[in-house]
């Protein structure tokens, strides 16, 4: 290496991201692995092939998460078509969709499903009332259910993008060239449009088989896969430790198995769209309308449908499990705010420090990694993108077998939560802040040292100022997806250290839904807050810049 | 301060863009490296300015080796050619960047900086931002920017070339003047021709790594030395001749069955050369012209262009040649005519092959 390039600061300030990245990102994925080959009973994926309760919830969860992705993507992709295309009443609140599902954390959307449709639902009761006895919605039927109305919207935003992104005047050159309106859309749009189907598809598939709030609050007697690797990490007495690698390296190699998948097959049939003038959206009147505008407002309601479900149970007086609908109290939000806060300043402090960890990491690293590279800084890249694969619960086991004791003892920390929040969030920072410096050319960096200003205060005076529209919004995202985050702090956390979704998750297995109700109302707060402000005071773009 | 480049050497990796140069530019001098796309000029001023390391060799300024002396150390100023304004920052802002770096705050700045913009024209346009400026005057911003902080050299890497033709002449003279009165040492990039004869005291031209020719516009227009020189600075006809006798500065050579005289520029005995000819020098007429040694001809082609009338032509033994004529009746001639083609030898010149 030229001697000159080493008195500048980023090949340092390389090595310190690879370091950092190699102890905790590589070392606890390598840890599991290698503890799912050497155990106390001989090797965990020997011990696997024996084990029928743990190959039923491979199984189950492959399967699932088939169904929900044919379900999500039957919603998603109708829902995406008519509102790219058509103009129609209600089309504002499809619009909202995106940030619907930013702000309902998983937790607290089963727990509403269990409100309305569990044993103790309102629904359930009802028909009770009259006779009616439901199906329980404990198993599959209610995870598919719930599963499928969480994740469509994944599909739905790809597809509309994609969609927006279509040149109509190809389907007009079909249309030109004699093929009739419908046949044209099909055999034109559709190839166009299929690989972000796909994709998006795709990425269904992989929440679903790392989802674990759903799964283990409606899953009871399916066993599913990060259930089973919960369930194995933290069994009373003794946690078997080959068992939960051998499910955990599962679970990271059917991620691989997907993003490869992706990489090799998806994106190479990506086609280049040039100069894309899109369609304009075409009014629906009459009938058609009509039913559009129900089936989307339908599909919009049951969106919707928690958070209006526990700002009333907020608020309703419950003994013990038993909701009492239509009395009111005060009582459940005193316990959030006056009782017992814990969970809540938790919460904040914990999501704030790695928001502020995290954005500073991914700003620093992305931009080594898009203004200097070097030899390390490729490595850097893949590295970072690791945490794609890896499952919150498999994130969790990671960090709680590598740091409990040994070179660096983090078990019982709050650190080790903090980190398993920034880790889980890495990829989406670095991916943001990659966009955001592609965008700004390498002159304006140039033309500020040439007046005179040294490398390290170029980076502060002159490209953070300009990162940082983009760079607020990523903080915003990061802060609402850490706020939720349960599978990996749920394994890591200890007492005293709840954060709200898990004192939410706690309050549902203990079937304390009004108490839940309240924390999840406040959390969906805490959650929106910073959403409100930034783009109503700040001006800040959250959905353009991704 | 002048600049003095020796045995300089740059490598990207595998690949070495720059092998050996060397190269004096006095003080004062408007230098321009110019050449096509991939010649290696824009990473010769990278060099200079510190962006690209040097892997071998030396650059001075002034006497100063800065050949290690990382950019923010050398006090260049720098032009490109997105202009690379701050976006966020105000054009005052933009101009007093580089003041601040080096420590200067209050009064003393906001003069300088409006003194600066006043210089370019732009002294109301203080507080606007870049986004609201036109092309032309964002480039005008960046000059001062980049000459306010009273640089030792002034380097500009194809300041012109995303301006329309009619601003690139305006900008072009606001240039020349900025620099002359400074008197400041500049390095130009560009490729265009006219821009280098137009501006330069020295014009460099270069060709894979190297600087294929050095001198005066006047010199690399008039005396080109290699056949690459001769056709990148304005058009010129090649042709591969056989070098009969040379005596007193003047060559006889043949050229398809044609004996004619040429200007000897081989630099040394040779038995073959290249005649290069430049269209403006040809002169097309319907009888053999007077002083002027001439070949007879058939009008091939011909393209009218406004002020002057673009000519290709075939002389005996095939001998292909594009001719340019200007003044009256500079269109007279039609394809299929038969005519004379004359040229002085004096602006015949026979180059190395």
């Amino acid at each position: 290496m030229n001697p000159s390039l080493l008195r500048s600061p980023w090949p340092w300030f390389s090595a310190l991201a690879l370091a950092l990245l190699g102890v905790f990102v590589v070392y606890p994925l390598l840890y599991i692995f290698t503890a799912s080959f050497f155990g106390d009973g001989g090797s965990g994926w020997v011990q696997l092939m024996h084990d029928g309760r743990s190959l039923a919830a491979i199984c189950n969860t492959l399967v699932l998460a088939c169904v929900v992705t044919l379900c999500s993507t039957l919603i998603g992709v109708p829902l995406a078509y008519v509102s790219a295309r058509f103009r129609f009443r209600g089309k504002l609140l499809i619009t909202l969709l995106p940030l619907i599902t930013l702000v309902i954390p998983e937790v607290v959307t089963a727990q509403t499903w269990l409100m309305i449709l569990g044993n103790n639902g309102v629904i359930t009761r009802f028909l009770k009332g009259h006779g009616i006895f439901l199906p329980s919605f404990y198993g599959w039927f209610g995870l598919i259910t719930s599963m499928s109305f969480i994740y469509y919207t994944y599909v739905y935003i790809g597809t509309v993008a994609a969609i927006g992104k279509f040149d109509a005047q190809l389907e007009e050159a079909a249309q030109s060239l004699g093929t009739a309106p419908v046949r044209s859309r099909f055999h034109v749009m559709l190839p166009v449009i299929r690989p972000a189907i796909l994709a998006s598809a795709l990425l269904v598939f992989t929440m679903v088989v790392g989802n674990f709030a759903i799964s283990t609050i409606l899953g009871h007697n399916v066993p599913l896969l990060s259930v089973a690797i919960y369930q194995a990490a933290v069994a009373e007495g003794a946690s078997n430790l080959t068992m939960q690698s051998t499910l955990a390296s599962t679970s990271v190699l059917i991620v691989m198995g997907l993003l490869f998948v992706n990489r090799r097959i998806i994106a190479r049939g990506r086609y280049e769209i040039v100069q894309g003038r899109g369609a304009k959206p075409q009014p629906l009147k009459g009938g058609q309308g009509v039913v559009v505008s129900a089936a989307a407002g339908f599909v919009v309601a049951i969106s919707l449908l928690p958070l209006l479900t526990i700002a009333v149970g907020a608020f309703t007086l419950s003994r013990g499990p038993v909701m009492r609908w239509g009395e009111w109290t005060l009582d459940n939000m005193a316990r959030v705010f006056i009782t017992a806060p814990g969970p809540l300043v938790n919460s904040i402090l914990y999501a704030g420090i790695a928001t502020l960890i995290s954005v500073a990491f991914s700003t620093l690293v992305s931009y080594l990694v898009v203004k200097k590279p070097n030899l390390v800084t490729p490595l850097i890249d893949y590295v970072s993108a690791i945490p794609l694969a890896l499952s919150g619960t498999v994130l969790g086991v990671g960090l709680l077998a590598s740091f409990n004791g040994g070179f660096l003892s983090l078990t019982g920390t709050s650190t080790i939560i903090v980190l398993a929040y920034v880790i889980r969030r890495m990829p989406f920072g670095m991916r943001n802040g990659q966009a955001i410096l592609h965008n700004i050319p390498n002159s304006i960096e140039e033309a500020s040292i040439s007046l005179g200003s040294p490398p390290f205060r170029t980076f502060l005076r002159v490209v953070l100022p300009m990162m940082l529209p983009a760079v607020a919004s990523a903080a915003i995202l990061t802060w609402t997806t850490t706020v939720s985050e349960l599978s990996a702090s749920l394994l890591v956390y200890s007492g005293g250290r709840e954060t709200l979704p898990i004192q939410i998750f706690r309050l549902i297995d203990s079937g304390l839904m009004a108490y839940a109700s309240a924390y999840g109302l406040v959390l969906v707060a805490v959650i929106l807050l910073p959403v409100v402000i930034a783009t109503t005071v700040f001006k800040v773009d959250l959905f353009g810049s991704k | 301060m002048g600049i003095a480049i020796s045995n300089l050497s740059v490598r990207y990796g595998a690949e070495t863009v720059i092998s050996g140069l060397s190269l004096d530019i006095p003080q004062g001098c408007f230098f321009t490296l110019l050449g096509p796309s991939g010649c290696g000029k824009t990473t010769l001023l990278r060099t200079i300015a510190g962006f690209a390391p040097a892997s071998g060799g030396q650059i001075r300024f002034g006497g100063r080796d800065v050949t290690e002396l990382p950019p923010h150390k050398r006090a260049i100023g720098m032009v490109f050619q997105d202009y690379a304004l701050f976006p966020d920052k105000t054009v005052a802002d933009n101009v007093a960047y580089g003041l601040r770096a080096r420590g200067e705050k209050g009064e003393g700045v906001e003069r300088k900086v409006k003194a600066a913009l006043e210089r370019v024209g732009l002294g109301h346009l203080l507080s606007r931002h870049p986004a609201a400026l036109s092309g032309g005057q964002r480039q005008r911003v960046a000059l001062a920017r980049a000459l306010v902080i009273k640089p030792t050299v002034l380097l500009m890497d194809e300041p012109l070339s995303n301006l329309d033709a009619k601003l690139r002449v305006q900008i072009r003279e606001t240039i020349i003047e900025l620099q002359r009165e400074a008197n400041i040492t500049t390095v130009f990039v560009t490729h265009d021709q006219e821009e280098a004869l137009s501006m330069s005291d020295l014009i460099g031209v270069m060709n894979k790594g190297k600087v294929e020719q050095l001198g005066t516009p006047q010199q690399i227009y008039a005396t080109p030395r290699t056949g690459y020189v001769a056709d990148f600075v304005g058009a010129a006809n090649r042709t591969e001749v056989a070098v009969r006798s040379t005596s007193a500065g003047i060559v006889e050579l043949e050229v398809a069955g044609s004996r004619l005289l040429a200007t000897d520029a081989l630099e040394g005995p040779a038995e073959h050369g290249i005649l290069v000819l430049r269209p403006e020098d040809l002169k097309i007429s319907s009888a053999p012209a007077a002083g002027l040694q001439s070949l007879p001809a058939i009008i091939r082609g011909r393209q009218y262009l406004g002020a002057r009338t673009s000519y290709s032509v075939e002389c005996a033994g095939g001998l292909a040649l594009n001719a340019e004529l200007h003044g009256a009746g500079h269109d007279a001639f039609l394809p299929g005519a038969s005519v004379y083609l004359g040229f002085d030898p004096a602006a015949a010149r026979v180059i190395r092959s």
